[in-house]
């Protein structure tokens, strides 16, 4: 065994983990080198150094702030609804449940009062263009001439020309008076 | 008889909070201290160490028995944990001689923490000589050891303060035993090197 190989040895030798032929070449080595013994020497003592350094000492306070910060980890992880409900001391389902009746009584609410169930059976959705259009002496809309349409096909041009015509009629026809 | 731990998680996963505070308890005092070598900052150590257990708390769902040891489990969270501080202090470091005209402050404060390290209630005798040697060598040892690189530090701390096995050091580092047992060797001959200087105290 060299030197290099006795060094490559050091912390088995010194955690007792060489083979018996191993220890009886690092032993013999050890003895006829004595570089390589004093090196071996301060190896082991310094291993021991580092062994002995003192323990830290945890502040009194480690587990109670260890207590506080999951408490804050655990609040913040919550869910949007686990944060309602525990705020309000109320299952989840509850919560739901009352949400959902709130919506349903907002949206009925929201009909009522658009007189949506009052409608005749034409269409609720308005087809004409949300412009206020001025009104001539005789309170007949008028159609803003620089209103654009979009530019129908050559062979249905004339067919929706007439379809413009009559709704042209219609709206200045007859007051709607806001709805269809 | 005292429980296991893979026991007392057991009944942590199953909700029993007194578990997890018996696992705190059980490893807050050797986890502190391996932080405190590792990164050489003794105030961080107790912040770092809680938000290990902290990491461990949230992840107890996925902690799975026999693929882990819990020691093991808790040392490789806090080593990330450690990896991420220190790269995130030299990137700070970096930045601080960058921006300000250098000074020694840092170095100072630096000193003042391997002291605060070294001179942590020791078991010396009540012979004020041998105290003052004590601590001296357990300073120039915390800082021989902080001066070790990364790769080195690490294994040596585990294996020779927290007193860890190879199977678990290997685990830990994420290295083959091989290769932890030669990273192991070559950091004491540069502990064993850094030590020359103060061979009168040892």
């Amino acid at each position: 065994m060299n030197c290099l190989q006795a060094e490559k040895n050091f912390s088995a030798h010194f955690e007792d983990a060489l083979d018996y032929q191993t220890l009886k070449r690092f032993d013999a080595h050890l003895t006829e080198c004595a570089e390589c013994q004093k090196e071996y020497d301060r190896f082991c003592e310094s291993i021991i150094a580092s062994q002995e350094l003192p323990q830290i000492e945890p502040s009194p306070f480690f587990m109670a702030t260890l207590q506080q910060r999951l408490i804050s980890e655990k609040r913040e992880s919550l869910s949007f609804w686990e944060r309602i409900s525990r705020r309000f001391k109320m299952p989840r389902w509850t919560l739901s449940g009352a949400t959902v009746l709130l919506l349903v009584a907002a949206t009925v609410t929201f009909m009522f009062r658009n007189d949506i169930f009052n409608q005749d059976n034409t269409s609720p959705i308005s087809t004409r263009p949300n412009i206020s259009q001025p009104e001539d002496s005789n309170n007949r809309q008028l159609i803003p001439s620089d209103v654009e349409f979009a530019v129908p096909s050559i062979d249905s041009s004339q067919q929706i020309q007439q379809n413009y015509t009559l709704k042209q009629v219609s709206y200045t026809t007859f007051s709607t008076s806001g709805g269809l | 008889m005292l429980e296991l731990d893979d026991e007392l998680m057991q009944r942590f996963q199953k909700g029993d909070q007194e578990a997890f505070d018996l696992l705190v308890r059980r490893h807050h005092k050797p986890l502190i201290n391996f932080i405190a070598r590792f990164t050489g900052d003794k105030d961080n150590a107790e912040d770092l160490a809680q938000e290990t257990f902290i990491r461990i708390y949230k992840a107890a769902d996925r902690y799975t028995q026999g693929r882990a040891r819990f020691k093991t489990w808790m040392y490789l969270i806090a080593k990330n944990l450690c990896k991420n501080e220190l790269r995130n202090r030299s990137r700070r470091e970096r930045f601080r001689t960058d921006n300000v005209i250098p000074n020694n402050r840092n170095s100072d404060a630096e000193n003042e923490e391997i002291d605060l390290i070294a001179s942590a209630p020791a078991d010396t005798s009540f012979q004020p000589e041998v105290a003052i040697q004590r601590k001296e060598l357990n300073k120039a040892v915390q800082e021989a050891i902080a001066n070790l690189p990364e790769q080195y530090r690490l294994p040596l701390i585990l294996r020779d303060i927290q007193g860890l096995s190879y199977d678990e050091v290997s685990e830990i580092l994420e290295l083959k035993s091989g290769t932890t047992k030669s990273r192991i060797n070559r950091a004491r001959l540069m502990l064993k090197n850094k030590l020359q200087p103060f061979r009168e105290l040892i």
